[in-house]
């Protein structure tokens, strides 16, 4: 439905990718690119847009807490 | 611990283990964070910073670019990528729990330098950092199914609304042929496309004629007369069937057979033995400590509030829960300190602050909540609690030598909360927030009907006020210099002069501009303005996540009646010791850096405080 796109990373950032790929415990550089670009898009996009959990769901994690209703 | 409680149950010789100490060695009180909350509070005391050293200005942070909340210490993450197979969603490796306060620890310090240590259940230490030495993690520790305590009410009463309340839910049962078939809610089943809560079943056999009933949960078995609490009982929830599982406990609590069902379910807690997420330092800590002492509550917050805020427990069935987790840690103190022979032991007991929360409204008569019967019943509660921690006291100061340091302390004092005031009200009601629709907020989600394009400030938290500033929010309107510079006094001044009209009361003492106040690189990540309530007020219920309740002030009623979210001036912890305090006016900063400083180990250059067994240098 939503298809792929490729991106071509090379040269110096291919290498930090690597190194953090691998220092970080990912299986491949696809997956910690992949990781990274899902952690920024949750950040940048409001909650309906991304896949954050919704404000209602975070609410009900925090009343635990006592000081909220 | 509040000093003014502290002193008066001293002065009526509840208290004399702690009025020796204060005699025989030093008493003062000792200046809180700002604001003055515990995961504040707490991460001042650890790093020897302010907030905007270790980065942590309140329970609630949110997103600038989302406006997403999270709690401000820790975020949980699931799997980093996941493979999706019919309904099943296997996860590619495994999820994580991240630690979010910054800076170095003490006991990193102390790592570094040798010395040997031992830190049991202090605050905002969940996830809990590496270190050599056995550390467990205390407040902000979450249950097993992520949040901060759900408990869970079996009822056949039809009165009684099924669904989510706050902290827990009421599950609707049928008592059939004297048997309930019910199920325990588990976390949720991420390995599942819409990731639905995991059930376990359980069965509980009602005696027809006798108030009692037989419990049967999974491989066990137990019976328990109305009023009776269970012990720790294991459940394991199964997320995919022959593969993965994960395991909690939880505590029956049977509050009637008859002629309505009544069945209180606690929080699923963690399994200190197999744990679902790190909960101690070396990771084995937690399941020792379970075999030596019996099992424990591991979330961090474990005594129930919610449970009696929304009528389920009442006093004395809470205050059975309370007591029962200070009986576990005392359990777990009690196998501990004997152990401690050098370098450094701490060890948090959180039944004074939850327990003044809960129950400040049964021994002040001016409460809005307070209750003449129910304060005749258990007025006396947090006295009780007070004169047990003298007793722990009274065990330590035995063993105390020559050679070793005690310091005894709180975070923060106490103070009444009789009144709320509700910020984005007060806010919106000023102009400085608009709306969208101009019916009304959205319940549901407030924030989602604010124009931001039009919307000058808005507070998030306990004790936060944002400006929407461009550059920092998403869709912030307010140029950076001297427009935010001209906004903040404005706001600062019209907070300072708001008056209650039942009272005639200042409602806001202090109001501190971040960027002076806080000292290192995250002083401008948090709240601009940091909001100083007087003794007696805090920030509404529901403004805390950015509701617009129609008043801005009005009584709270909540049995949650006492607070320390406050003025900080208003609200001082305590600080004792067998030695003589020598510093003016001990903070919680200078904490780090006299543990540091016992040792020989020089504190480091951004530890803003300084030895409290020296005199002070600086002004504060």
């Amino acid at each position: 439905m939503f298809g792929s796109h490729k991106v071509k990373i090379e040269g110096e950032l291919l290498e930090k990718a690597k190194q953090c790929a691998e220092v970080c415990g990912y299986e491949s550089v696809d997956e910690f690119v992949i990781h990274m670009l899902e952690k920024e898009i949750n950040k940048v996009l409001p909650p309906n847009e991304g896949s954050t959990p919704s404000r209602e769901v975070v609410k009900k994690r925090l009343q635990g807490l006592g000081y909220i209703e | 611990m509040d000093p003014q409680l502290l002193r008066e149950f001293m002065r009526d010789g509840k208290m004399p283990n702690f009025a020796k100490l204060a005699a025989d060695g030093s008493f003062q009180e000792l200046t809180t964070s700002i604001p003055p909350q515990s995961p504040v509070a707490w991460s001042n005391l650890i790093t020897g910073m302010d907030a905007g050293g270790h980065g942590i200005f309140d329970f609630i942070h949110r997103d600038p670019k989302t406006l997403q909340l999270y709690f401000s210490t820790s975020r949980v993450e699931g799997p980093k990528h996941s493979l999706h197979l019919g309904k099943w969603v296997i996860p590619l490796g495994g999820g994580s729990a991240e630690q979010l306060r910054k800076g170095k620890a003490f006991w990193e310090i102390l790592d570094e330098h040798g010395v040997p240590n031992t830190i049991v259940r202090i605050p905002a230490n969940f996830p809990p950092i590496p270190a050599k030495g056995n550390t467990l993690s205390g407040m902000g520790t979450p249950d097993l199914r992520g949040t901060y305590g759900t408990f869970t009410f079996y009822t056949d009463d039809p009165t009684a609304a099924p669904g989510p309340v706050e902290g827990g839910q009421i599950v609707p049962v049928q008592v059939e042929n004297s048997k309930v078939n019910a199920s325990l809610i588990g976390p949720d089943n991420t390995f599942q496309k819409e990731a639905p809560p995991t059930l376990e079943a359980f069965t509980v056999a009602v005696d027809p004629l006798e108030a009692v009933a037989k419990f049967a949960v999974q491989e066990q078995e137990f019976v328990l007369r109305e009023g009776e609490w269970s012990n720790w009982i294991r459940v394991e929830f199964q997320l995919i069937p022959f593969f993965g599982n994960v395991k909690g406990m939880c505590r029956f609590y049977l509050k009637q057979a008859h002629p309505r069902f009544q069945l209180y379910v606690s929080p699923i807690n963690i399994d200190p033995v197999e744990p679902a997420l790190p909960l101690s330092t070396p990771a084995k800590y937690s399941r020792i400590l379970a075999e030596e002492v019996g099992e424990y509550h591991t979330q961090g917050i474990a005594e129930d509030t919610k449970a009696l805020s929304g009528g389920v427990l009442d006093d004395r069935e809470y205050l059975e829960q309370a007591r029962t987790v200070l009986a576990e840690h005392r359990r777990i103190f009690d196998a501990e300190f004997p152990k401690f022979h050098r370098g450094v032991f701490f060890f948090y007991f959180s039944s004074l602050d939850l327990n003044s929360h809960m129950m400040w409204r049964l021994m002040d008569s001016k409460h809005p909540g307070y209750d003449a019967s129910l304060a005749a019943q258990n007025g006396g509660a947090i006295a009780d609690f007070y004169q047990q921690i003298d007793q722990v006291l009274g065990e330590v100061l035995p063993k105390i030598d020559a050679h070793t340091t005690l310091l005894v302390l709180s975070d923060h004092g106490f103070a009444p909360y009789y009144r709320s005031f509700n910020l984005n009200t007060w806010l919106l009601n000023k102009g400085y927030i608009k709306l969208k629709n101009q019916s009304g907020p959205d319940s549901n989600d407030p924030l989602a009907n604010v124009d931001w394009g039009s919307t000058r400030a808005y507070g998030l938290g306990l004790n936060g006020l944002y400006i929407n500033l461009r550059g920092r929010e998403r869709y912030g309107i307010v140029t950076p210099g001297a427009e935010t510079d001209a906004l903040i006094q404005e706001i600062k001044s019209k907070l300072l002069n708001e008056k209650d009209p039942q009272t005639g009361l200042p409602v806001i003492t202090r109001v501190d501009v971040a960027r002076e106040v806080y000292r290192g690189p995250y002083s401008q990540s948090g709240p601009d303005l940091l909001v100083g309530y007087n003794r007696g007020y805090r920030a509404g219920w529901k403004t805390i996540l950015g509701a617009f309740p129609p008043n801005v002030l009005e009584d709270n009623l909540n049995p949650w009646s006492g607070d320390h979210c406050m003025d900080f001036r208003l609200v001082p912890g305590v600080l004792l010791s067998d030695r003589k305090i020598e510093a003016a006016s001990p903070a919680l900063t200078d904490i780090a850096p006299t543990i540091l400083s016992e040792f020989g180990i020089t504190p480091p250059k951004d530890m803003m405080g300084q030895p409290v067994f020296r005199a002070s240098t600086t002004e504060r």
